[in-house]
Formats: C-alpha cells, structure tokens, sequence
C-alpha cells in the first residue's frame, strides 16, 4: 500500500498544496467514503456550519477506481450535509474519479469559498501565459475563472459548454439548484451521473462554486501491483455478473426501475406519502412500461458490464433515466400514474442539478398538507402538472418552491405538521416501505446519513433472496445481517464500485481484486472490518455533531398507523427491540455509543477522543474485552 | 427462541441427515444474536431438533447453559470472536472427509463448485474436536475462506445466514462425490474452465 497524494484548494486564499496520507490510514480507511469520513473528522467538520466557506469538500475515487475491477470508475464527495447535519458522502460514476488519478492526484479537498462566483481548472493550463483567469498559488496548475455565461447556467448546458471550452475535460457542476442553495441540490458529472441526497451541491453552491474541471489528458496510471492476478479475479467475477440473473437481465434489460412492480406486489411501494402501500397504478408508471413508451436506448458508466441506464425520451424532450426511486418519488409517493410527466419531472431535475427522492417526496407532503387543508391552494395527490411545476420552481427558487427547496423536513415543521415529513434525520426515505421489510426500517433509523437505501437495502434478503431470502416481516435477528450489509456497503463505497455487482459477488471478490491492486493480501473478512470501522468513524462524526439516540428512529406513521391494506395490511415497524438488538450487535451502549473495547478492536480509541466522544457505558452483562483485543463486541 | 430461528435450525438439521453429511448425532449448528449465541445441544439429533435442543449462551462469557451446549462450543465462540459470521454449519460430509484424508487443498471440477468454492482448504490439528488448537486455527482460515475443511473430521463453514453456511457445506460434498465418481473412471478430465488452473491460488 502506497501513501496518497492529495491536493488541497484554498479557494478563499486562491491557493493550493501538495499533502499526504501515510500507507497505514489508506490501509485503515481505504479510499473514497471511507477516506472522507476519516478527512471529515479529522477537519472536525462536525463543528462546522454546513454552508460556512469553513466546511470541506473532499472528491476521492477509491483504490479500485481506474483499474478493470468490474463497475469501478466511481467517486465520492463527502462534506456536512446542509440537510441532515451529519457526514455526508454521495458517491457516482462517471470519468471524474479516474481523470483526477490519472493526474496524480489521490483525493482533492476543496476548502474556503471564492470571492465571486466562477469554476476552477485543474491541468488545463491555468498556469501557462496565455491563462485568462487566476492561477493559485501552488502546485496542481490550478485556475480561477469567473463563472460568466455558465451562471445560473442548467446541468446539462454547463457541461456542455465546459467540452466545447476544454476538449476531453471532466467537469463537476452544479445547477441553478446548487446556486441558489436547495437543499438537496446535487453535483454532476459529465456523464450525468449525480452526487445526490444530502445537498453537497448546495455547498458546492456556497462556495460560489458552479464547477470543478479537470483535465482529462493526466497520464499517471492507477498502479496495480498484480495485474495477472488482477485479471484472473475480474474474469472470476465478470462470470458471476454475467450468469446472475439480477445483473445479466433484469437491471439491463430493464434499468432500476424493474422494481415498481416487485415492491408493490409485496405490498412495499410506499404510496401518497407512505398513507398506503400499493399503488393502483404501478402497472402504469413500472420498468416495463418505461421500457415499452420511453427507453431509446441503453447506457453504462465506463467500464460496466451490468448497464443500468437508461437514454429516454418524453414530451419532445430526452435524458437520463428515470430510475426506479425517481419514478416511485414522483409516480407512487405522489399518486401520480402520468409516466411522461413522471419522466418530465425526473428531467427538470437533472436540468436544474436537484435529488429526485427528496423532490418529489416533498411533493408529496405538500399534497397531503394540502388535502389536510393546511396549504389552501396546495397540490394535490394525482396531479400530473403539479410534480412538473413544483419541480421547476423548486429550481427556481419561486412561490411555493422556494419553500420545497427546503426539503419535506424544514417544509413540514413550517407548516405545523412535522409528522408528515417521510424522513430520517430530515432526508427522505426512499422507496421501500419498512412496513413492509421490517429491517429496512432498522436500516432507514440507523443510516448515518439519513433515510437512505444505500447505507444497507435489505431489499436483498428480504424481498430479492441475496444472499438467501429472510421472513420479511419478523422483526428480530437480523441486525447482525444489516450490519454486515452496512460494513460491506461501507467498503463498496470506499473501493469505490457499484453496489449492483454485489447481488452477484461476495466480499471474497472484493478483497481478492483488492489484493491484486496493493499487491498485499487482504482477507475478506478484514475488508468487512475495515467497512465497520468505516461505519464506526461516521457515528463518532455524529455523536460528535450532537446526534442521539433519538435520531435513529422513523416517521411516527411507520411506527403507529398500519398499512391499510395488501400483503402488508395491519403492519407497523416495532423499533425499540430491533434497534436494541442492533447496538448489541454493534457493540454500543444503550444510546448507541461504541463502547471502549469496540474502540479499541477498530483502532478509534485517539480519534473518538479528538471528536470528545467519550466510550459508551458497558451493559452491566457485558465482559470487558479479550486480552489479546479480539473481543468481538 | 423464537419460532423462526428454531425452524431454521430445524430445516438445516434435517436436511443435512437427509443429504447423509451427518451421522444420527453428529454435526453441529449455531446462530449469533448480538452478544448471544444459539447452538444446538451437544448430543442432539440435528433430523430431530426441538426448541430444547436449541442452547442459548454467552458469545464471550460462560453461564450454566454452557453444560449443554454443543462440545464444539469454544470453536464456535472463537469464529463468532475473529470474524463477521453470523452463522456455523459444522458437518461430517464421508466424500469431503475422505478427500481430506488424501491432500491439503479440494479444487472443485464440477461447475457450481468451481464458481462457489474455488478451493478449499484442508488444515488439521492432533484433536480434532472441540480442541482449543481447533478454536485457535479455524478462526484465521475462515477470515479467507468461508469454508474451511479439518481433515478428518469435516467442514466448518461461515454465512451471514444459516443457509448460506449450509449451501456451502452441500457444495463441497457434492463437489467431492463428482470428484471421487470421475476419479472412478480413470480418464483425464476434458477442462472446460478458462483458468481454471488458477483455482489453487484462489
């Protein structure tokens, strides 16, 4: 294992600097997420205000990003989310994370804020002559330029533009969205793939920052120490991707969005504000109907075999996806069965750089607010033209969108009913009514970043059969399967490659390309340790930023009112016990702090003593830890 | 033990008797539940399994129930301790025993073996069971592997689900039975596997 150089952006300061990580942190925390939850704490981002220039964003691919592992050329940003308050990491695919290593660079964190608003070149000749913008001072050939014709400039136009202005750049932009600070604003990339959920984009945005661009002519390869072997664990795995039928079929042929059939049939597809759990018109708005009126044709992230996107068109207009948590945010949760306007809506979004999830089911609490008759005026569930212009003037930042701009949280509690925000830690959850797979709901309360599906899905297990199909609806022993889930996530974030290869491949494939690429082995089972110490440092983060126990719970709906009707009829999530299993498992006290020999096993026991987070207090049954330090708990 | 985990136990059991990779009394389960674990009784019948059958006790701190937990209790606590199992099979597989007998590795030469074990490796210890030299290798094999073979004696195999530790075990002895059928005919197998001579190195 190799150091990581990184490059540091003073954009206050319009400076940068060379700076690196030793072999052992790379080795503790891998890359991309994992690496921006270490840098978060380390920067004591908890104590930052989330759209201060104080706050940090830090772009890093993972050790695996450039190599032929299979669905590898990904990315995270990870930063304070403006909205949920926790550490926050998106992490998507595109050519970013590769052209940043093949400049040599590891990891850039982006930190102060421009004094104007304007986008930044890295390798693209901003220290030549010629530069008609400002260089910074330092390493990198780093630029400034002021934003110009690109402000308030849509995605795709902005991106657009940057190609024509640096042939074979790779940009990361933002949207009108992101200027104007909606909180669930997104950054994207060159090959429209977003950094969605947690409004990174909105910081990006209070940075007056409109885009990062960097050369895509860098010609440092990633290092790869084995490469035979290498070839031989891609070959392994690219057999398993091919012949299993959720990756080889259903996500090709149909994209994500071959779920809205599967969960509704499970009485899982959370409807109008999660009131219901099937929808009436699912037939309407599902993956096959998509493919039937709106797939031109399909597309991948560079190096993908599985290839779930999808070139759409609809209404004269054409794009990216939906996928399937878009066309259940604006389809299902808003009782909207209009696929094109659901495709229209999912548009609008991409254009103005916003997360479909928290869009429209924000949508979806003002229609019930409105039916509730506490917004006269309001949308209402149905209305196909609502989700579109809602949408629109979310992004602009007008009438009633410059509140939905706020996200269902913030939008609820200003109306008097907080309950109706469908959130967890004030982020949407997405589509997958817990009431439905009782430890998805564990999932959506224990996500450090919020109501989020991408921490852990249990739609695996639960509904899917991967690794093998669980009762859905029991409520006990299956933490420890959600944990293992989450650390696996944990590392597949960190890698960083697509969490899809993972209904086909277990951690062994992980590790083994792992090892191949450091030229060191790495045991499969110390690759789910590191996902946990991984997970572990994102609490510290939050119990740091002042969450609690109480923040790992769900909408009071999903606790007390069942779902009225369907395979799920009468269920509700029982919590409290799951989620004392689950801090059991986990090895924290009862308010879900690590307690010391949990610390100790992950090596946090310095870094949680820098963020002031001290051991959880030991259950009175609990041993103290081994002598060697293996205790498991 | 609530009724689902105690028909997990139950199918598990029985159909490893089934299978014939346990004798009458032979084998072992267990399932982690946080700071617990759920064994099966030592001496139980694993076709027969009642809820009495089912031993819950510390995954690190001993308690009374300890008397009738499985004998290879210790191995299962160290398994649990060095890794992220969330579930043990151990069985007596005769085809995966006798193979073990006669070399340090099985390489599958049927399909499903081939994609879903590559290799696996047989160790051995001079007690065989319920041994701390038993509780003190398996760990560090099982962070590599998630079936490991104690020669002579048979496999311990991982899961994050019982039946994933069970479908591992059920690979490895159909894989040896082919191997063992096709030994029968003395011919050189045809290899149909791209790099399949790689397998060793898995």
């Amino acid at each position: 294992v190799r150091p990581l150089r990184g490059l540091r952006l003073d954009l206050s300061r319009r400076a940068s600097a060379v700076e690196e990580l030793p072999a052992d942190v790379v080795r503790r925390w891998l890359g991309g997420r994992g690496l921006g939850a270490y840098l978060a704490l380390r920067e004591r981002l908890y104590a930052v205000e989330p759209l201060a220039p104080e706050n940090v964003l830090l772009f890093a691919p993972g050790p695996l990003t450039g190599t032929s592992a299979p669905a590898s050329a990904r990315y995270s940003v990870t930063s304070r989310s403006p909205l949920t308050g926790t550490v926050f990491d998106g992490n998507s695919g595109g050519n970013f994370g590769n052209a940043l290593r093949r400049l040599g660079w590891d990891y850039l964190v982006v930190t102060g804020a421009l004094d104007a608003p304007g986008y930044v070149t890295v390798g693209l000749g901003a220290s030549a002559a010629s530069f008609d913008g400002q260089s910074f001072d330092g390493p990198g050939d780093v630029g400034v330029r002021p934003v110009g014709e690109l402000q308030g400039a849509e995605v795709p136009v902005a991106l657009a533009r940057l190609r024509e202005l640096y042939p074979k750049s790779e940009a990361a932009v933002i949207g009108p969205a992101g200027e104007r600070g909606v909180l669930f604003a997104s950054i994207v990339n060159n090959r429209g793939r977003s950094i969605g959920r947690g409004g990174l984009g909105a910081v990006m945005g209070s940075k007056r920052l409109k885009a990062l661009v960097l050369s895509g002519r860098g010609a440092h390869k990633p290092p790869v120490a084995d490469p035979e072997r290498l070839e031989f664990i891609v070959y392994e795995a690219e057999k398993l991707l091919k012949s299993n039928p959720i990756t080889s079929t259903a996500l090709p042929e149909f994209g994500t969005s071959v779920l809205v059939n599967v969960l509704d049939q499970a009485g899982a597809l959370p409807t109008r504000n999660h009131r219901e759990s099937r929808f009436e018109g699912a037939a309407a708005i599902s993956g096959e109907a998509l493919k039937r009126d709106h797939v031109r044709r399909r597309s991948a992230c560079r190096g993908c075999i599985i290839g779930c996107a999808r070139r759409t068109e609809a209404g004269g207009e054409s794009g990216e996806g939906p996928e399937y948590e878009s066309m259940w945010a604006f389809g299902a949760q808003c009782g909207v069965s209009d696929l094109t306007a659901i495709v229209q809506a999912n548009y609008a979004c991409n254009r103005a750089g916003m997360d479909t999830i928290t869009m429209g089911s924000t949508i979806a609490c003002a229609m019930e607010l409105t039916e509730l008759g506490r917004l006269p005026g309001g949308p209402r569930f149905g209305d196909a033209r609502a989700i579109i212009e809602l949408t629109e003037a979310t992004a602009a930042g007008e009438g009633l969108g410059a509140e939905l701009g706020l996200g269902s949280a913030r939008f609820a509690a200003l109306h008097g009913r907080p309950d109706l925000s469908m959130s967890v830690k004030q982020m949407e959850m997405p589509a997958y009514d817990p009431r439905g797979m009782k430890a998805q709901g564990l999932a959506y309360a224990t996500s450090n970043r919020g109501g989020c599906h991408l921490r852990a899905n249990m739609l695996g297990p639960e509904i899917l059969g991967v690794p093998k199909m669980v009762d859905r609806f029991a409520t006990l022993g299956k933490a420890g399967l959600l944990i293992n889930l989450q650390n696996l996530n944990a590392v597949l974030d960190s890698l960083s490659v697509c969490k899809f290869t993972a209904f086909a491949m277990k951690e062994d494939y992980y590790a083994r390309q792992l090892s191949a690429v450091w030229g060191e082995q790495v045991e499969p089972q110390e690759l789910l340790l590191l996902g946990e110490r991984i997970w572990n440092t994102e609490r510290l983060f939050n119990l740091a930023a002042g969450f609690t126990r109480a923040d790992d719970t769900l909408p009071a709906r999903l606790l007390h009112e069942p779902v009225p009707a369907g395979p799920s009829a009468g269920q509700v999530v029982d919590l409290p016990p799951m989620l004392d299993e689950y801090y059991i498992s986990r090895g924290w006290d009862a308010q879900g702090v690590p307690v010391a020999a949990k610390l100790e096993r992950l090596g946090l026991e310095e870094t949680a003593a820098a963020a002031g987070v001290a051991p959880g207090v030991r259950r009175a049954s609990e041993p103290a830890a081994a002598a060697d330090g293996t205790a498991a708990l | 033990v609530s009724s689902a985990v105690l028909e997990q136990f139950r199918a598990v059991g029985r159909d490893l008797f089934v299978a014939g990779v346990i004798s009458s009394h032979g084998g072992n389960l267990s399932v982690r539940m946080g700071d617990r674990i759920l064994i099966t009784r030592r001496g139980s019948m694993l076709a027969r399994l009642e809820e009495r059958d089912i031993i819950e006790t510390g995954l690190e701190q001993n308690d009374a129930n300890v008397m009738l937990a499985s004998t290879e209790i210790n191995v299962h606590r160290a398994i649990y301790q060095g890794t992220a199992a969330q579930a043990i099979v151990h069985a007596h597989p005769p085809y995966a025993i006798a193979r073990s007998l006669m070399c340090d590795e099985i390489v599958p030469i049927d399909s499903e073996g081939s994609y879903l074990l590559h290799k696996v490796p047989v160790v051995h210890t001079e007690l065989t069971a319920g041994s701390k030299e038993v509780a003190d290798l398996l760990p560090r094999w099982l962070k590599e592997y998630d079936i490991v073979m104690l020669r002579g004696h048979g496999p311990f195999a991982i899961g994050h689900l019982l039946e994933e530790a069970y479908q591992l075990t059920s690979v490895l002895e159909m894989a040896c039975r082919i191997m063992t059928i096709a030994d029968g005919f003395s011919e050189r197998i045809k290899e149909y596997r791209k790099g399949s001579d790689r397998y060793e190195s898995w």
